[in-house]
């Protein structure tokens, strides 16, 4: 590339090329490709230096100079969100305009964004960006919980960004992080504006509001109901709405009824005050929440139960963990036709604790280091599929153990969850070899003991999940050369087996769930891979499960509020 | 409820529905729309007023994206995306054309065939852009920012510190004549490895 035109395009970017020049660049442009693609390259190359720049402080640019240099306008430059809001605006306005009224949720889509660093803050060097999510409530509990169809839908223990919840049955118990707690019966339609208010379009509920979180508002049809203390009941639907105050008191504010107050047993109709206010009936108690739900986990539970002695008879099987069946000891019993050799043993200080059933099941938390279930599966595979309920806490190490393979031999599976959410498979292909390949994710050539391809999928998992079970599967099938991966039954990345990558003597030995064994290093140190979560059903099949089967053992261990 | 009131409320699921699919499409690929339409203005400036418009026209439109298979929604929809952008930006540079440099029609088009092919590697370009920043010495990554900086420039740069323009300029090139390269091998060295 000439030199002279390579400067003229940095000059046409910089914005300091004259007129003459930039014909020429625009000539130099029509007749090359070469030049287009330099161009377009150091455009791209430019913008991404500016976002970085915008990113973090710069200091001292020119520190050999000596010379003050002012500091970029980095504090309220935030380049992503910066940028979507024009975009965001945009698109809001045109709803608006076209389908006014429609409530639109896109704050519903989560996403971690990194925080700017803290404005105004003399600190020099790399500071680390702090991870923040958007929201204001959670979904504690529900139960029988229907979602309206076409709506979004959350599970138990998902983070509520403000907009809109719509469900047609049910009951479902919201946290507000000002302590506030609300149990609403469906058919509901609620608005969550903040953490300290939400609007009632349609819906029974019952408020619950701690001294925490007095002051926080129910706004429905006709006033503003700021609660004083302790718990009111409200009925919106059918054009009325009404309000009762079960124990302490409410204020009413806008409206007829702007400043009135409510006091304990004392009734109002929001809407019609012609008409006479009655008591609002029926409405599920926590206490009864919690009964309906325990019913419904019980029999859910037991649904399972049946599903996975079915299961167990299964012969492709090479081995089955259904711990969230109590166990005894430090036993983890193979559930299979291939007995008790291949049972599981607890080593260190695997944590008992409730399973995806609630407290009448049980899941190992594997996140202290030492935490480890081991187990010895000898034989020769022709294919394999891993398939595992757990509940990943946090992904806090570089890798996030599942079920991996001791040292890391020929044939043998490493299944585990790198920190920004990928899942990765790999199997062992030829240990002698040494490999150096580019690595695109390091973004550095990495030496690879081994030769051996790791398949990752997309992100599956980020903070917002922490706490939830997900279901997920990988298929090793070397005949139909393929690996695919899935999450909750639905596949999310299909690769092909290439030549050189290829081995169909699939064996797995010693291996361990929740963490990485490496009995034959040389050094003391291990590496930490413990799961910060915790599992408690495991399979493994010695052939290809295709997807129906995946989807099908998802439905069928699939827990409450799913 | 009566049909009249039901076939209304699915009219209005429908609508909801394909409304939450626009806006993830966008909010997914918004960068890398973005990303193209400042490839085809010669500055910065516009690029947030085209790709306004660029969005308004795509949700308008978007009763007629209809792509061939799901899985490949995603790159179609860029695709899709920037051929509505690549006319926002010529319509946006007509109205401009008197009192600013812009690039000429036959420019923006040879630019846009091409651009469009690097949209799509975008984060891996960025990724390989950091990597090539951390091989530079402290000072240089300083400089090179520094001067991408928001509201920064050369010639300011040069004024606080007292040097020369030329001399400050050359070396600023010269600097991000080496990231180019070293982006460049990178993308290119990478093999499909996971």
């Amino acid at each position: 590339m000439d030199d002279s035109i390579r400067k003229l395009i940095f000059t046409a970017i910089d914005g300091t090329i004259s007129p003459e020049d930039f014909e020429r660049l625009q000539d130099a442009i029509e007749r090359s490709e070469e030049v287009r693609d330099e161009y377009l390259r150091a455009v791209s190359l430019c913008e991404d230096l500016a976002e970085i720049a915008g990113d973090q402080p710069v200091t001292d640019a020119l520190s050999e100079t000596q010379s003050p240099v002012r500091r970029p306008t980095s504090r309220n430059f935030r380049p992503d969100l910066f940028r979507l809001n024009p975009v965001h605006l945009a698109v809001a306005f045109m709803l608006l305009v076209t389908v006014g009224g429609v409530a639109y949720w896109f704050g519903q889509r989560h996403s971690v964004v990194p925080a700017s660093p803290v404005a105004g803050s003399e600190s020099r060097g790399e500071v680390p960006r702090e991870a923040v999510i958007a929201g204001h409530a959670t979904l504690r509990r529900s139960v029988d919980l229907k979602w309206s169809e076409g709506t979004t839908t959350w599970r138990e223990g998902d983070v509520l960004p403000d907009g809109m919840l719509n469900f047609d049955e049910g009951v479902a118990e919201f946290d507000f992080f000002c302590g506030a707690t609300l149990i609403v019966e469906g058919p509901a339609s609620l608005n969550i504006e903040s953490d300290w208010s939400v609007q009632v379009i349609e819906g029974r509920l019952r408020a619950n509001v701690p001294p925490a979180a007095r002051g926080f508002v129910v706004r429905a049809p006709g006033a503003d109901i700021v609660d004083l203390g302790t718990e009111f009941a409200l009925e919106v639907g059918d054009g009325d709405a009404r309000v009762e105050v079960l124990d302490g008191e409410v204020e009413l504010r806008g409206g007829e009824h702007d400043g009135q107050l409510l006091r304990t047993g004392e009734k109002q109709s929001l809407t019609d005050s012609g008409r006479p206010p009655q008591a609002i009936e029926g409405l599920s108690t926590i206490g009864e929440l919690l009964r309906r739900r325990d019913d419904a986990e019980a029999e859910r539970l037991s649904q399972w139960k049946v599903f996975a002695e079915h299961l167990a008879r299964d012969r492709r099987l090479i081995a089955y963990y259904p711990m969230a069946l109590a166990s005894e000891g430090r036993i983890v019993r193979n559930a299979a036709g291939t007995g008790a050799e291949r049972n599981g043993h607890i080593v260190g200080p695997v944590q008992q604790v409730p399973g995806r059933f609630g407290t009448a099941s049980t899941g190992f938390d594997f996140e202290r280091p030492g935490a480890r279930v081991r187990t010895r599966i000898d034989g020769e595979f022709e294919a394999f599929t891993f398939v595992c309920w757990v509940r990943i806490d946090s992904l806090e190490h570089r890798y996030n153990a599942l079920l991996m393979g001791d040292g890391y031999e020929n044939g043998e599976p490493h299944w585990q969850i790198r920190d920004d959410g990928r899942l990765m498979f790999s199997v062992m292909v030829d240990d002698s070899k040494e490999v150096r390949h580019f690595s695109r994710l390091e973004q550095r050539v990495v030496t690879d003991a081994g030769l051996h391809r790791v398949y990752y999928t997309e992100p599956f998992w980020d903070i917002t999940q922490s706490g939830q079970w997900f279901h997920l599967a990988a298929v090793y099938d070397p005949e139909g050369r393929t690996v695919a991966q899935y999450v909750n039954g639905r596949e999310i990345s299909r690769h092909e087996i290439a030549d050189r990558f290829h081995t169909s003597t699939l064996r797995i030995g010693p291996a361990e769930i929740g963490n990485w064994g490496q009995p034959f290093r040389k050094t003391p140190e291990f590496a930490v891979r413990n799961l910060n979560g915790t599992i408690d059903e495991l399979a493994i099949f010695g052939t290809p499960l295709d997807a129906d089967e995946i989807a099908s053992l998802y439905n069928e261990g699939r827990p409450l509020g799913y | 409820m009566n049909d009249d009131v039901e076939a209304v409320r699915q009219r209005r699921d429908e609508r909801e529905n394909r409304y939450n699919e626009f806006v993830g499409l966008l909010a997914r690929h918004d960068q890398s729309i973005r990303r193209f339409i400042r490839s085809l203005l010669p500055s910065r400036e516009g690029v947030d007023d085209v790709m306004q418009e660029t969005a308004l026209e795509c949700w308008k439109k978007y009763d007629s994206f209809q792509p061939g298979h799901p899985d490949d929604a995603t790159d179609e929809f860029i695709r899709w995306a920037c051929v509505i952008a690549r006319y926002k930006v010529l319509s946006w540079q007509r109205d401009r054309q008197r009192d600013r440099l812009v690039f000429r029609e036959s420019v923006v088009s040879k630019l846009a065939d091409e651009a469009i092919g690097h949209v799509q590697h975008r984060e891996r370009q960025r990724q390989a852009v950091e990597a090539c920043l951390d091989s530079l010495q402290v000072d240089d990554r300083r400089l090179v920012l520094s001067v991408h900086a928001p509201g920064q420039s050369v010639a300011r740069l040069a004024a606080e510190t007292g040097q020369q323009v030329r001399r400050l300029y050359s070396r600023v090139n010269a600097l991000r004549k080496r990231l180019l390269d070293c982006v460049q091998q990178r993308l290119a060295g990478e093999v499909a490895h996971g």
